[in-house]
């Protein structure tokens, strides 16, 4: 979708309202229980259909982004595998999980609260539906 | 030990907010998240580790 696409904006307000809306109910749920499985397994299952039914069989890569370096990717990934060696470091440390926090355990400190975990859900909707727009397109249509 | 391990999530985000804030000046030499998902979204396999770490983060923070 882009914004010369007529009636986009307003689908793009439509589904921002409605991902809020599915959010804050959401946000109601307690983990371990029917209702949270039903309620995060729903977008779960929209984004696998949205992906095999539209997302082309073999991708076109998106062009490379405008910037002045030569490597605009390095940063991120070098990020990332910190990250991921610090999880893993909390992850297998001796001691509690408050010595040795892990991103799930700061997440289910923010999943405490309604409002803030309500914002954590429309956070992730919002993540899963940029994925999908980003995934249906090829590389001549990308910004 | 727990100040030092909330000290290294604190960096490990700011670095993160300080990226995606180089990625916006007009002499960036990084790119913005955006682009990064983007590139991701658009790889043969980086889209199916992609979507399923999407899910798995969805599962595991809400449901399980």
């Amino acid at each position: 979708m882009t914004a010369a696409e007529p009636g986009g904006g307003w689908r793009t307000t439509a589904l921002l309202v409605a991902g809020a809306a599915y959010a804050l109910g959401a946000a109601a749920t307690t983990p371990f229980t029917w209702p949270a499985d039903a309620m995060t397994a729903l977008p779960i299952v929209a984004v696998a259909v949205v992906v095999l039914a539209r997302w082309p069989l073999r991708p076109q890569p998106a062009p490379r982004p405008e910037v002045r370096g030569h490597h605009p990717y390095r940063a991120w990934v070098v990020l990332l595998v910190a990250a991921v060696a610090w999880e893993l470091a909390e992850y297998l440390a001796r001691g509690s999980r408050g010595a040795h926090p892990t991103l799930s355990s700061m997440g289910d400190a923010i999943d405490r609260t309604y409002l803030l975990k309500a914002l954590v859900f429309f956070g992730w909707l919002c993540v899963g539906g940029f994925i999908v727009g980003r995934g249906m397109r090829t590389g001549t249509s990308a910004p | 030990m727990s100040a030092v391990s909330y000290a290294v999530w604190a960096v490990l985000g700011a670095t993160a907010l300080a990226l995606w804030a180089r990625s916006r000046s007009s002499r960036a030499t990084t790119a913005g998240p955006a682009a990064v998902v983007g590139r991701l979204a658009t790889g043969s396999l980086a889209r199916v580790v992609l979507v399923l770490t999407w899910m798995f983060a969805g599962w595991h923070l809400f449901a399980r």
